[in-house]
């Protein structure tokens, strides 16, 4: 029964869903003994109907979920020619923070993020830019009307597919600390945008 | 195949410690109901079986007093195991005893095997089925005598009077209910 569950639980996919909490003789015990009446069920069992239901439960709230029905879509691609100064009006105009920079196939080759400029000018956050930029100790002397998308952007990118589940969902945000995942079609064309922001609030609605 | 190891380890077990002790409320209410399920099936054998090769009070109603007083929740304690268990069990002991009483350790032994199969495979497992089965075939010579009679009596008025009195006494406490399921 054990070596079953062990079969069934291991090897799920990497990062999958919530953790499960591993429930003691004690618990199970306690629980119970707040239950009137003779129970006629071991401690094991109770585990392995717990676990097992559990991951019932996950498949029946998660299974329907996919990366492709809950990102954004519309999502203005940056060309990896463009120039940052281009660029950084282009992420403003967006509202987004980062935005996936594509080939002229439209494949997703990086991504270009808030962070990327902020190297540019060798600060770490926007209130040390904004400290600098007070002091007189920065100028902004950056040729960045020259310089290529190509060149600042984050080309290791992080992507998933239109399909992709719950738990490579997770599995991706932990790769990287980004707030977006570009979402991609087969091909690796860029279909979406799926924010961290809006995977943690569906979460949260489906009371995980 | 399994290794020898392998098998020997599962006789080990995985649980330390049974399921906790009742509470003292949860043993008066099964010696209660204990007593009057029994004594119930006792009064009604005294006054309307006196005097007739039938007896209504056997053995396994002993067993199942103990899951339908003493063990309220446990699925097979809900009626549609107390009284199917008794009932397909008794069909099938009376059966055994019939194509096998020449040799009576085979009609035993078919007999309790059959009922738990057939009590699995209906869904009414209810453990003293299995000495419902026995008894047919162990019997008395009163018992083999009655033939299928037995089904009736003891094993189908039997169960619905412990049944009875399980409704009436287990739904006083307001810590117990009955039944959970009733088919």
């Amino acid at each position: 029964m054990q070596d079953n569950l062990h079969e069934i639980c291991g090897t799920g996919r990497a990062g999958d869903e919530p953790a499960e909490i591993e429930l003691s003789d004690a618990d199970i015990l306690d629980a119970m003994r707040h239950i009137p009446g003779y129970l006629d069920i071991t401690t094991e069992d109770f585990r392995t109907i717990y676990h097992l239901a559990h991951r019932h439960a996950l498949g029946r709230l998660l299974g329907n979920f996919t990366a492709g029905a809950l990102m954004r879509t519309g999502i203005q691609p940056l060309l990896a020619g463009m120039s940052l100064a281009e660029a950084a009006r282009e992420m403003v105009r967006s509202g987004y923070k980062a935005l996936p920079v594509v080939d002229a196939q439209g494949c997703v080759i990086g991504m270009l993020t808030e962070r990327d400029f902020l190297r540019r000018f060798n600060v770490a956050t926007f209130l040390e830019l904004l400290l600098n930029a007070r002091d007189g100790a920065f100028e902004l002397t950056h040729r960045w009307h020259e310089m290529p998308v190509s060149a600042a952007m984050t080309s290791s990118v992080v992507v998933i597919s239109r399909d992709a589940g719950f738990g490579e969902v997770v599995e991706a945000f932990r790769q990287h600390d980004g707030r977006s995942l570009p979402v991609v079609n087969s091909e690796g064309r860029l279909q979406g945008l799926l924010l961290r922001k809006d995977f943690i609030s569906v979460r949260h609605q489906e009371n995980l | 195949m399994m290794k020898i190891p392998e098998y020997l380890l599962k006789m080990r077990g995985t649980t330390r410690g049974s399921p906790p002790r009742v509470s003292n409320s949860e043993i008066v209410w099964s010696w209660i109901g204990a007593f009057l399920g029994i004594a119930a099936v006792a009064w009604v054998d005294h006054y309307f079986f006196k005097g007739m090769d039938l007896s209504l009070m056997i053995g396994s109603f002993g067993a199942s007093a103990v899951l339908v007083y003493g063990a309220v929740r446990s699925p097979l304690a809900q009626p549609r195991n107390l009284v199917g268990g008794h009932v397909l069990s008794a069909i099938v002991g009376v059966i055994c005893w019939k194509l096998f009483h020449s040799f009576p350790g085979i009609a035993e032994a078919m007999a309790v095997a059959s009922a738990i199969a057939l009590m699995h495979l209906t869904r009414t497992l209810h453990p003293p089925g299995g000495a419902t089965a026995l008894i047919a075939v162990i019997g008395s010579e009163e018992v083999h005598e009655m033939g299928f009679l037995f089904v009736l009596i003891p094993a189908t008025i039997g169960p619905l009077i412990l049944l009875l009195v399980a409704l009436l006494v287990n739904n006083i406490p307001k810590s117990r209910r009955y039944p959970e399921i009733w088919f």
